[in-house]
């Protein structure tokens, strides 16, 4: 273990346990800001957070342990991520491996814990924001696995840090694959994250909701691991736009030292895309999706082509 | 080993003719469930240590037997299969005349399926191909036959014998061109070697059930009994997935790359089509039977990527796709007999699998349930089981496959790629579907709250399969390291025997370390929730009531996809609106999603062949005027054919 390894290690452990919140807490901010209000500044979600522990959680009649064990799956799903996702590319092995396709298991567990305690309350809304988050999921998991697969084919790996390795420099200036996986990849942010113009994270109008449909019947502690495993959700996808799709320099301290740089430039660009862009409908969303899963296709010719 | 063997076929064989004996069903499947065992054992021998047993592949035709390490790594999933089933169908088969001829036929399936996969020369392996097709047939028709029942056994053995034609026509030019048990007899690129191609395809791609051959499949499993279902979707689809690796990968030779890229559309056609189809079923067995579809499609794409990689030189990589390819064989058969052993349970439980009438039956059936629960985990591709571990093997193998071959292959394997990230997607979609229609949620039919756990039997059964998915998930780099030592072009050095998944020079899969973290943190997550819980309410439901008839039904839940996809999959509805005096009265709805393969491709075909055979009926008028001039006329031709010099 060098000391570049355990930073990264501490790095992206504090980060993906504690600092997360401070994404969402930051684009709502921004997000407040560019709209011509104060906000509630950027601990918010830690206020939240608190609040929730506070309170305790509530059975619903009639569910089984399914519905009991979905927040802590998803919360111990997010943990597995965090230590899956490198901050940078001395990542030490924390156990999970770094394999990309890994994660986008990861995450599928955690989407079908909370739908499935849906089915469990038999909520209708529940069960209206679990069909269209696990619809919208087909088309996500293609673009994801496809912008992922760019940056595995110029890196020769699809283990995180030999891509974060592989990707560094002047390689985004110099691989057009590489930008066109970023297209593709910025919409999974957007989808995973539930942000405009896909969800509308906001909204409490039960009929417009998707990621914030199931989890409608939790409440107190359960709420706030929900609410937790979403900030940590922010924290992969987003380091992994940073330290793969946004340009980034050569050596783990370079790369360490950019990061909250990449990572405020990321929040912030969620905040104006939000302000910028009103919700889509939803039958139109995958077709966008779909559009940017085929851009990262086009990456992957393009790479196939300047490799002959 | 030889011990084993015997004692297996004898067991099987005389466990049959023992449940011909009234009184003695049960016995009977158990001793079958004993020789199962024993033949299992003996593969898993031949697959684990390496030593083949009997005669080696032959082109004559002289009848041989021998076990090899490919062949022990089927008879070891037969007996995965096997073993719990009928300790299953001990309990769960009737006790009447049918039941007990049920038990003798079952007997002779497993032959069958132990002597296509032990074979060793064509007319053996052609012989025991078709009583392997046959004799399910049987079992469906022993059984309580309807109308639909008897009409689904005739496009059952009506499509396998017109798709199995093709069998025949790979297995006995292989054999004439010397070419079985032997690589290197036919050459790349020769015309034989692409009819042979073409014809593997067709004969085993049918009883694999691969798009658009699969018509028969999920109309002929579902309607046997849930035993046999497990031993056909588990089971005999392996079977043909064997034959395909037999001949695409093995005797065929390094073949050109269409071979190659067939196989991957094919297989990308038939899992996205399965599962997409499996959304729309509204029948637990028949969605299951469309998911083996899917799963055998992801099985054909890890082939399509061996045989294109190999092409390419990149061996290793060929040897992990084909590992792949077998893993997911046998982690298919062991979630899939387990969820068509859970559908019988549940059946017999409630009286009937229509999904949107189940519901509430894990709190009722805890063991069974939980099994079933984990199996569809398993099957819809949750990391920590081992469906994930041969779905991340097969979407690596797929990802080399641009890295090695050209522009138009490369950017085919990425067009796959995908195609298999979606199919993983809709796979947990249709399965959260499953889980919260049947296991969860409030019971919306009378049966369903009063369902009890089944006997020990069919309940030990379930748990075991269970067990197996979990296992197979949490050490897969042991059996892994073996299969992928399988190709014919392996060099001997296996991967270094351990518990995840790790290939050279990409990301690893500690499959271990993975469940000890996840379950790790779950536990520890959920003691720091503590046990403090407000007083139990009902569901809030932004204040509305939960009231059966307004529960969400599988319709509901697929309908954002069905209209997402509305432009390819041609959805039918009607809506009939009674009106009497300005007030509607009533509306009646009906919706569907008719199955465009069979709507475009088999009701033309099967149109056109009974106008043709409506023409052919006109010259069998039954006088025998007309045949005596029918004869004369032939007579008369061929004279003038000599005359011409035309033949003679």
């Amino acid at each position: 273990m060098t000391s570049q390894s355990i930073t990264t290690g501490v790095v992206q452990v504090v980060g993906g346990v504690a600092v997360s919140p401070l994404l969402i807490g930051l684009t709502q901010q921004a997000k407040a800001r560019l709209q011509g209000r104060r906000g509630a500044g950027p601990l918010q979600p830690y206020r939240e957070l608190r609040r929730l522990w506070g309170k305790s959680g509530v059975d619903v009649e009639g569910t089984t342990l399914v519905y009991r064990l979905a927040p802590v799956v998803v919360a111990a799903a997010m943990g597995a991520a965090i230590l899956l996702v490198p901050a940078a590319e001395s990542a030490p092995g924390l156990g999970v491996g770094h394999d990309a396709l890994a994660l986008a298991g990861l995450l599928a567990l955690s989407r079908l814990a909370v739908c499935a305690a849906a089915w469990d309350t038999a909520n209708g809304f529940a069960l209206q924001g679990a069909s269209r988050d696990l619809t919208l999921s087909v088309f996500v998991e293609a673009a994801l696995v496809l912008s992922l697969a760019v940056a595995a084919l110029v890196s020769g790996t699809t283990d995180l840090r030999g891509v974060v390795a592989g990707t560094s420099g002047s390689h985004p200036w110099t691989t057009p694959a590489l930008a066109l996986a970023a297209v593709a990849f910025a919409l999974v942010v957007i989808a995973e994250t539930g942000r405009q113009p896909v969800d509308n994270p906001d909204t409490h109008l039960e009929l417009t909701m998707i990621h914030e449909g199931p989890v409608l019947e939790f409440g107190g502690r359960d709420q706030a691991l929900l609410q937790w495993a979403l900030a940590a959700r922010h924290w992969v996808v987003l380091v992994i736009a940073a330290e793969i799709f946004l340009p980034h320099p050569q050596g783990t301290w370079w790369q360490l030292a950019l990061l909250p740089v990449s990572l405020a430039l990321l929040c912030g660009a969620l905040a104006v895309t939000e302000t910028l862009l009103a919700k889509m409908r939803i039958l139109l969303v995958p077709r966008l999706i779909g559009v940017g899963a085929a851009v990262a296709l086009l990456g992957i010719v393009t790479w196939l082509v300047e490799a002959l | 080993m030889t011990v084993l063997v015997v004692a297996g076929l004898v067991g099987i064989a005389a466990g049959g003719l023992l449940s011909t004996v009234a009184g003695h069903l049960a016995a009977g499947l158990r001793l079958e469930a004993a020789g199962a065992l024993a033949i299992g054992l003996a593969g898993f021998w031949a697959l684990a240590a390496g030593d083949a047993w009997g005669a080696a592949f032959t082109s004559d035709l002289t009848p041989q037997a021998g076990i090899d390490g490919l062949t022990g790594v089927f008879l070891a999933t037969l007996a995965l299969v096997a073993c719990p089933a009928l300790v299953f169908a001990s309990s769960y088969a009737p006790r009447t005349v049918s039941g007990r001829i049920t038990g003798v036929l079952t007997a002779g399936f497993l032959l069958a399926l132990i002597g296509v996969l032990c074979a060793r020369d064509a007319l053996s392996f052609l012989f025991f191909w078709e009583l392997m097709t046959l004799i399910p047939a049987a079992i469906i028709l022993v059984g309580p036959t309807t109308e639909t029942a008897r009409h689904t056994v005739f496009t059952y053995v009506s499509i396998t014998h017109l798709g199995g034609v093709g069998t025949w026509i790979a297995l006995l030019l292989l054999a004439h061109e010397g070419a079985i048990g032997n690589s290197t007899a036919l050459t790349e690129g020769s015309g034989i070697q692409a009819v042979i191609a073409v014809a593997a395809i067709i004969g085993f791609g049918t009883k694999a059930g691969l798009m658009p051959m699969h018509a028969w499949l999920p109309r002929a499993h579902p309607i046997a009994p849930a035993y046999i279902s497990a031993l056909m979707s588990g089971v005999m689809v392996a079977v043909a997935a064997y034959g395909l690796i037999r001949v695409l990968v093995d005797w065929l030779g390094p073949s050109p790359s269409w071979v190659g890229a067939t196989m991957l559309v094919l297989g990308a056609l038939s899992a996205l089509g399965g599962i997409t189809y499996a959304l729309f079923q509204r029948d637990l067995k028949r969605l299951l039977a469309y998911s083996t579809v899917e799963h055998l499609g992801i099985v054909a794409l890890a082939l399509g990527a061996c045989l294109l990689l190999r092409r390419h030189g990149a061996d290793q990589w060929a040897s992990f796709a084909l590992g792949a390819a077998l893993f997911h064989t046998v982690n298919h058969a062991a979630f899939k007999a387990l969820l068509f052993l859970g559908a019988g349970t549940f059946e017999r439980a409630t009286g009937g699998l229509e999904l949107d009438r189940l519901g509430g039956l894990l709190r009722r059936m805890p063991w069974s349930g939980g099994a079933f629960l984990v199996g569809a985990l398993a099957i819809a591709g949750m990391p920590l089981l081992n469906g994930f571990a041969s779905e991340w093997l097969t979407l690596q193998a797929l990802l080399r496959v641009p890295a090695y071959a050209g522009v138009w292959e490369g950017t085919l394997g990425a067009i796959t790629l995908a195609a298999l990230a979606g199919t993983m997607a809709l796979a947990v979609l249709c399965f959260v579907k499953v889980i919260g229609l049947v296991l969860l949620g409030p019971p919306r039919r009378s049966a369903c709250a009063e369902a009890v756990e089944p006997p020990a039997a069919m309940r030990s059964a379930l748990v075991l399969l269970a067990a197996a998915c979990v296992v197979l998930g949490a050490v897969p780099g042991l059996l892994f390291s073996r299969l992928s030592g399988l190709a014919p072009w392996a060099d001997g050095t296996d991967l270094p025997v351990q518990p995840g998944l790790e290939l050279p020079g990409t990301g690893n899969l500690p499959t271990l370390w993975l469940l000890v973290i996840v379950s790790g943190l779950t536990v520890l997550l959920w003691v720091a929730r503590g046990s403090r819980r407000a007083a139990m309410s009902p569901t809030w439901a932004s204040g509305q009531l939960v009231e059966t008839p307004l529960l969400w039904t599988s319709a509901g839940f697929t309908k954002p996809l069905r209209l997402v996809l509305e432009a390819v999959l041609r959805p039918q509805r009607e809506i009939e609106t009674t009106t009497s005096g300005g007030v509607v009265q009533e509306v009646s709805y009906a919706g569907r999603v008719p199955h465009l393969i069979d709507v475009h491709i088999y009701r033309p075909v099967t149109d056109g062949a009974l106008l043709v055979a409506s023409w052919a009926r006109r010259l069998q008028s039954g006088r025998l005027g007309v045949y005596v001039a029918y004869l004369i006329s032939l007579v008369l031709v061929l004279l003038l054919a000599v005359r011409i010099g035309a033949i003679g």
